[in-house]
């Protein structure tokens, strides 16, 4: 048994030997993963943190996680303070400086316009984070900014394969700005409705959607709702003709749910990213899902 | 095999046995005396003190923090060095209500802290991968003070001085590796010791604990999952790996009656 063991583990190092020279991506997030697929092809060896059924703000430490991320050409990640809870201490255990700034940390939250930023004096007004909401995958707008900037960076850090980079970047862009007049198309319908959300992740996407959000079911995270709120939320959901109860796939349903059973409002679950659901398999139908759901709940 | 690295397991075997050092001979005590909560009490007064302390406005990430946790997890040590003097026959149920009070006091103090965020309750409980040599210097330095303490008692803390010294090493510790591992640490080698006499007995829960925990970040590494968790069931696998020896070489007759000569005697 150990001797297959080692030899199988001698067999894969030869097999993995030519491929030594391919620049190892670590992706904090699946939707960046598969930006990074759509840009490198298999010219990249990929390895992705989590999944889209885990919330991103937490992660269990394993030591396979350290070894990935220390064997990392280049990390890519939301930042913004998303991964606040462990990235850094993942970071500096793996000792990887190559990764910790510079060419070889790509954080793609600073490569936008992040919403509900505060400035200096509301700071103290509630549980926002200092750089702004970090959900922007959800903007097909900002993904493609993102998408840009990674590809930019691609090339900068990986120059032998440069050409496959600006050819891959090109061909996505193609593709997704048709996607994105498309999914705007099939949209249309949403435009000034109104939804409630179980967290506030979603202002990206109701910004690019021109949808209204007009309250949260847990405003600060991991703080239950008072009974005021929750009074006051069911009054509002009744009274605004609302579209829909909003959640992501990965967050616990019973909020959503209690608050349809006393306002008639349906539940929609979104993906939220890539491998949210069954069709979200890639960042194409990430929105496809996405808009195909809000659009079935409009009907 | 990824991540099989001492580099990366090092450390995090270090603290463990930095934890098993304090842990296993205050176990025995928490058996002996029957409050095995107690470890997720004095965690949660220490979590509950770093939440007052925010609302004083003592920077989260200096040492006022320490201080902060320290105090609170000494105040609620006294507390129950008191409960134990004066209701000595409900002392387990007390343990257990200030457990969920001090955890929904945080929860009400949050709900309108301007800036309370998950991770102020997340703030003294650490993940065993994530530690530093750096932070183990301290921890070494309070368990080597601790342990001193016990020595000079003869191992026999009583009172207030119990109450305290496990307060300080639990409130250490959970920064360190998790209350999941302290609970652990502290209850499994001393629960698998139980039939066992004197210095035997700690030796051996000492070589329970540390086998645990090797073997558990070794597994964890192989098997690609979360060390922390994995510890837990290693520590409880080598526990009835102890006790099933045990019972093995005491089932063998000539030991046997040796055994039970020397445990009448004692």
């Amino acid at each position: 048994m150990k001797r297959i063991a080692i030899s199988l583990l001698l067999l894969a190092s030869v097999a993995a030997a030519p491929a030594q020279a391919r620049l190892k991506v670590f992706a904090c997030e699946p939707e960046w993963g598969s930006l990074v697929r759509e840009l490198a092809g298999d010219k990249v060896d990929l390895d992705v943190a989590t999944t889209a059924l885990q919330d991103v703000h937490v992660v269990e430490a394993k030591p396979s996680l350290i070894a990935k991320v220390r064997a990392a050409d280049l990390v890519v990640c939301t930042g913004a303070g998303l991964e606040v809870g462990w990235l850094p201490q993942l970071i500096r255990q793996s000792g990887n400086a190559k990764v910790a700034s510079g060419a070889g940390s790509f954080m793609a939250g600073a490569q936008v316009k992040t919403l509900e930023k505060p400035t200096a004096l509301d700071r103290a007004n509630g549980d926002v984070h200092p750089d702004g909401n970090p959900h922007i995958q959800m903007d097909p707008r900002r993904v493609l900014i993102v998408a840009r900037q990674l590809d930019a960076r691609l090339i900068q850090v990986d120059p032998a394969n440069a050409d496959t980079y600006r050819q891959r970047g090109a061909d996505f862009e193609k593709r997704w700005l048709a996607a994105m007049s498309r999914w705007k198309a099939e949209a249309a319908p949403l435009k000034g409705r109104k939804v409630v959300v179980h967290h506030t992740s979603w202002v990206y996407l109701w910004d690019w959607l021109g949808v209204q959000q007009i309250g949260a079911l847990e405003p600060k995270p991991a703080v239950p709702p008072t009974a005021a709120h929750l009074a006051e939320l069911v009054g509002t959901t009744k009274s605004n003709d609302t579209l829909a109860i909003v959640h992501a796939a990965y967050q616990d349903s019973k909020p959503s749910n209690w608050l349809s059973e006393r306002t008639g409002v349906p539940v929609v679950s979104l993906p939220f990213t890539v491998g949210g659901d069954a069709q979200s398999s890639d960042l194409f139908g990430l929105f496809d899902s996405t808009i195909s759901k809000l659009v079935g709940a409009a009907k | 095999m990824q991540g099989l690295d001492i580099s990366i397991l090092g450390p995090a075997c270090v603290a463990g046995l930095i934890v098993l050092s304090t842990h296993v001979p205050l176990g025995k005590q928490v058996l002996g005396r029957g409050i095995i909560f107690i470890d997720l009490a004095i965690a949660q007064i220490a979590g509950l003190g770093v939440i007052l302390a925010q609302y004083f406005g003592i920077d989260e990430h200096g040492l006022g923090v320490q201080f902060a946790a320290a105090a609170a997890a000494l105040a609620g040590a006294g507390l129950l060095s008191w409960t134990d003097r004066r209701w000595p026959e409900y002392q387990e149920p007390l343990i257990g209500t200030l457990f969920v009070l001090a955890a929904t006091g945080g929860l009400l103090l949050l709900a309108d802290n301007p800036q309370g965020g998950e991770h102020l309750k997340d703030l003294l409980v650490g993940q065993i991968l994530w530690v530093s040599y750096a932070q183990l210097i301290p921890a070494a330095v309070l368990s080597a003070l601790l342990l001193m303490v016990m020595w000079l008692r003869r191992g026999r803390l009583t009172g207030l001085l119990f109450y305290g010294v496990f307060a300080l090493a639990i409130t250490a510790s959970v920064q360190l590796v998790g209350v999941y591992l302290v609970f652990a640490s502290l209850i499994v080698p001393a629960l698998a010791t139980v039939g066992m006499r004197g210095r035997g007995r700690l030796a051996m829960a000492y070589v329970i604990g540390a086998a645990g925990y090797v073997a558990g970040l070794a597994l964890s590494a192989v098997l690609d999952l979360p060390s922390g968790a994995m510890i837990v069931w290693t520590l409880a696998g080598c526990a009835l790996l102890a006790q099933l020896l045990h019972a093995a070489r005491r089932s063998h007759p000539a030991r046997g009656a040796t055994a039970a000569v020397l445990e009448a005697a004692e």
